[in-house]
C-alpha cells in the first residue's frame, strides 16, 4: 500500500499567525505534531487537497517545482505575513493531470511563478513542516462543481498515480469541520464554537471519525454540511477516504477547537 | 474644502480575458486578440472618463471576499504581481497603484457610523486581488489617478441576497458621505458581471472567439432585458427584478458592487449609456455609464455646506423672531 499516513488539518490560518492565543496555540502544537507523526512514516510525497485552493474550470494540480514568497490571507492580514517555500514533486503532479481524464475529470497543470497558493495549504505546509525537498508535495485544487464522489475519486487516482510510481505517500485534507464564522470583530481569546449545535455536530463528526465509522460518515456528512455549513462540503476528508480507498481502522483526534467561530481539528488516521 | 462630487459611476466587469486580448506591457501571458467588442467598449468608456477628471477611483470587487466586515486598502502605495487563481494562464498583471487614504479612511469611518463592521487593510504586501486590478486597467490603464478599493463582504452569500444587498445600500450611503466630507471629485466602478453561467473547460485557444458564446438562453435574455431597462433609466423596476435576476440568472450583482454604486448615486432615474455588451467564457458582461455630472446631480453638500447652511436657517430664524418681537 502506497499511502502511509494521513491526516485532516485547519487551514484558518490563525493558529499559524497567532500562536500565542491559548486555543489557536494548541491548534498550532497540534498540527506540527501531526507533523512530526508523518515525517515519521517516510513518504515520498504529500498528496495535499485544500478546501482554500478554489477552481471552477478544470480540476487544477500544483506542478510548479519549487515555489516561495510571501501570501498575505485576503481576510487576515492584520495579523502577519505567510512566507512559503513550497517543493512539489512535479513527476507525480504532471502524472494526476495525465490521469485525471481517465476518471472524467477535464484537468491541468499550475506551473507559473505567482501563483497564489491558497492559504490552506500554506499553512499546513508551515506547520507540519511538508513541502521541503524532502517530503514534497501534490496540491489538488478544490473545484466548486465537485461533489464528494469526484473528490473521492481523485484522491484515490493520485493515491494510485503514486503507486504506479513506486512511492509512499502521506495524504493531507486542509479544510475545517462547521464554517459558521462570527461576522463582528471578536476578541480571539474569547474565541468559541459559533453556536452549541455546531459543536455537538462537531463533537459527533469526531467521534464517528475516531471509531471509523465510514458508513455512517458517509450518511451523516450531507446533513452536517448543510446544518453546520461543514466546510465545502466536508470534501477533504473525502480526498482522504479516496486515497485510502474508504478504509481506516481509527482515529487520533490531537486538537479541536474553534476558529472565529467555526470548528477546526487535527486528526491523525490509523490505517 | 471643494464640494465632493460623485461624478458617474461605471459597471465595469472584470474578466482577466480582456486584459489578456489587449496584451498591455505588465500582463506576462501574450494573446492573439479577442473579446473586442467589449475591449472596444471599454476603450469609449476610458474616453468617457478622461472627459470628467476625477480626484479618485472607487472600485468594489467581488474577487476580494471578506468575512468579517467591508474592507477598504488604506496603504498609499501596493504593487506586486497579481495572478489569477482561477486563469493564471491569461493573467499574470505586474500592478502598481497609488490608494487615497484619507477617503479610505473617511469611507471606513463613515461605515462604522452607519453600522457596518469596517477595516482598514495596512498590509503593505497585500496582494490586490485581479478583480479590482482588471477594472482599473480596462478603464484607465495609465494608472494615473488614485483609487479606493473596497472588499466584497460575503454576507450576500452566507445569509442571503436580500440582507447583504441591504448592507451594500448602507455601505453606499456611507461612501457617498465620505465622498462629501473629503470633496472629492469621485467616480465609482461597480466590477460585476451580469449574467455568471459560464463554461466549465476552456477552450484550447482562450481567445478563439468562435468558441465564444452566452452560456445558457435564460442568461442572456436576463441580461438584454436588464440592459434595456438601464438604458431607459427605469432604475426601480431593475432594483425591483434584481434578487430575481439573481436567482436566475446566477448574475454576480449578488455580490454589491452594483447595488453599492447606485446606493452612492441615489438610485436615479438614469438612463444609463451601454459602451457595450459581449461574453466571456459564457458570462454576460456589459460596459455602462450613468453620467451623474451631465444630468447635474452629481454635487453633494458637503458637511461644512450642511452646516452653513444650518446655520443660515437658523440666523434666519433668529432674524425672524427678533423682527417679530421689535414689530
Amino acid at each position: 500500500m502506497p499511502v502511509v499516513s494521513a491526516f485532516l488539518v485547519p487551514g484558518n490560518p490563525l493558529p499559524k499567525l497567532k500562536p500565542e492565543v491559548l486555543g489557536l496555540g494548541r491548534l498550532a502544537a497540534a498540527t506540527q505534531r501531526a507533523g512530526r507523526a508523518l515525517a515519521a512514516s517516510r513518504p515520498d510525497a504529500v498528496l495535499v487537497y485544500s478546501t482554500q485552493w478554489l477552481a471552477v474550470l478544470d480540476q487544477q494540480w500544483l506542478t510548479r517545482r519549487h515555489s516561495a514568497g510571501v501570501h498575505v490571507d485576503e481576510n487576515w492580514y492584520e495579523f502577519g505575513d505567510l512566507p512559503y517555500d513550497i517543493h512539489v514533486d512535479a513527476t507525480l503532479a504532471n502524472a494526476c493531470v495525465a490521469a485525471s481524464p481517465g476518471i472524467g475529470i477535464h484537468a491541468r497543470g499550475v506551473d507559473y511563478d505567482g501563483f497564489p497558493i491558497d492559504s490552506g495549504t500554506i499553512t499546513a505546509a508551515s506547520l507540519m513542516e511538508i513541502g521541503s525537498e524532502a517530503r514534497p508535495l501534490v496540491v489538488g485544487s478544490n473545484n466548486l462543481y465537485h461533489d464528494a464522489q469526484i473528490t473521492e475519486r481523485l484522491g484515490a487516482m493520485a493515491a494510485a498515480c503514486a503507486d504506479e510510481q513506486g512511492k509512499r505517500v502521506a495524504i493531507v485534507g486542509v479544510g475545517g469541520l462547521s464554517g459558521a464564522l462570527f461576522r463582528a470583530e471578536i476578541d480571539l481569546r474569547a474565541d468559541r464554537i459559533a453556536s452549541a449545535e455546531d459543536d455537538r455536530w462537531n463533537q459527533r463528526v469526531l467521534r464517528l471519525i475516531e471509531s471509523a465509522d465510514v458508513g455512517e460518515l458517509r450518511r451523516v456528512i450531507p446533513e452536517f454540511s448543510a446544518e453546520a455549513r461543514a466546510d465545502m462540503g466536508f470534501k477533504h476528508f473525502h480526498w482522504i477516504l479516496g486515497a485510502l480507498k474508504g478504509r481506516f481502522v481509527g482515529a487520533r483526534v490531537h486538537a479541536y477547537g474553534p476558529l472565529y467561530g467555526s470548528g477546526g481539528a487535527v486528526i491523525e488516521f490509523t490505517l | 474644502m471643494a464640494r465632493g462630487e460623485i461624478i458617474a459611476g461605471f459597471l465595469a466587469p472584470h474578466p482577466p480575458h480582456l486584459v489578456y486580448g489587449e496584451n498591455p506591457p505588465q500582463n506576462e501571458p501574450r494573446s492573439q486578440g479577442g473579446w473586442e467588442q467589449l475591449r472596444w467598449a471599454y476603450e469609449r468608456a476610458r474616453a468617457a472618463l478622461d472627459a470628467m477628471k476625477p480626484d479618485v477611483l472607487l472600485v468594489h470587487s467581488p474577487h476580494w471576499i471578506t468575512s468579517v466586515g467591508h474592507h477598504f486598502l488604506g496603504v498609499r502605495q501596493l504593487s506586486g504581481k497579481s495572478v489569477d487563481p482561477i486563469f493564471p494562464n491569461l493573467f499574470r498583471y505586474d500592478f502598481s497603484l497609488e490608494v487615497d487614504v484619507e477617503l479610505a479612511e473617511a469611507c471606513a469611518e463613515a461605515g462604522r457610523r452607519a453600522g457596518l463592521v469596517t477595516k482598514l487593510m495596512r498590509n503593505p504586501n497585500f496582494r490586490v486581488d485581479y478583480g479590482t486590478i482588471t477594472t482599473l486597467h480596462m478603464i484607465r490603464p495609465q494608472w494615473d489617478i488614485p483609487v479606493v478599493g473596497i472588499s466584497a463582504n460575503n454576507t450576500p452569500y452566507y445569509l442571503n441576497t436580500k440582507e447583504g444587498l441591504a448592507e451594500m445600500d448602507t455601505l453606499g450611503k456611507a461612501t457617498r458621505e465620505a465622498i462629501a466630507a473629503t470633496g472629492r471629485r469621485a467616480v465609482l466602478l461597480a466590477s460585476n458581471t451580469l449574467s455568471h453561467w459560464h463554461f466549465h473547460e476552456e477552450p484550447a485557444i482562450p481567445e478563439d472567439m468562435s468558441k465564444e458564446h452566452p452560456q445558457t438562453m435564460a442568461g442572456y435574455q436576463w441580461d438584454m432585458r436588464m440592459i434595456e431597462l438601464m438604458r431607459k433609466g427605469r432604475m426601480r423596476e431593475v432594483f425591483k427584478l434584481l434578487p430575481q435576476f439573481i436567482d436566475e440568472a446566477f448574475a454576480e450583482v449578488k455580490s454589491g458592487a452594483f447595488t453599492w454604486m447606485h446606493a452612492a448615486m441615489q438610485y436615479p432615474e438614469l438612463s444609463a449609456e451601454l459602451f457595450g455588451y459581449g461574453t466571456v467564457i459564457g458570462t454576460g458582461n456589459a460596459v455602462m455609464l450613468w453620467n451623474l455630472r451631465d444630468a447635474g446631480l452629481s454635487m453633494l453638500d458637503a458637511p461644512a455646506l450642511r452646516a452653513a447652511s444650518r446655520d443660515a436657517a437658523r440666523d434666519a430664524q433668529r432674524e425672524s423672531i427678533t423682527a417679530g418681537r421689535v414689530s
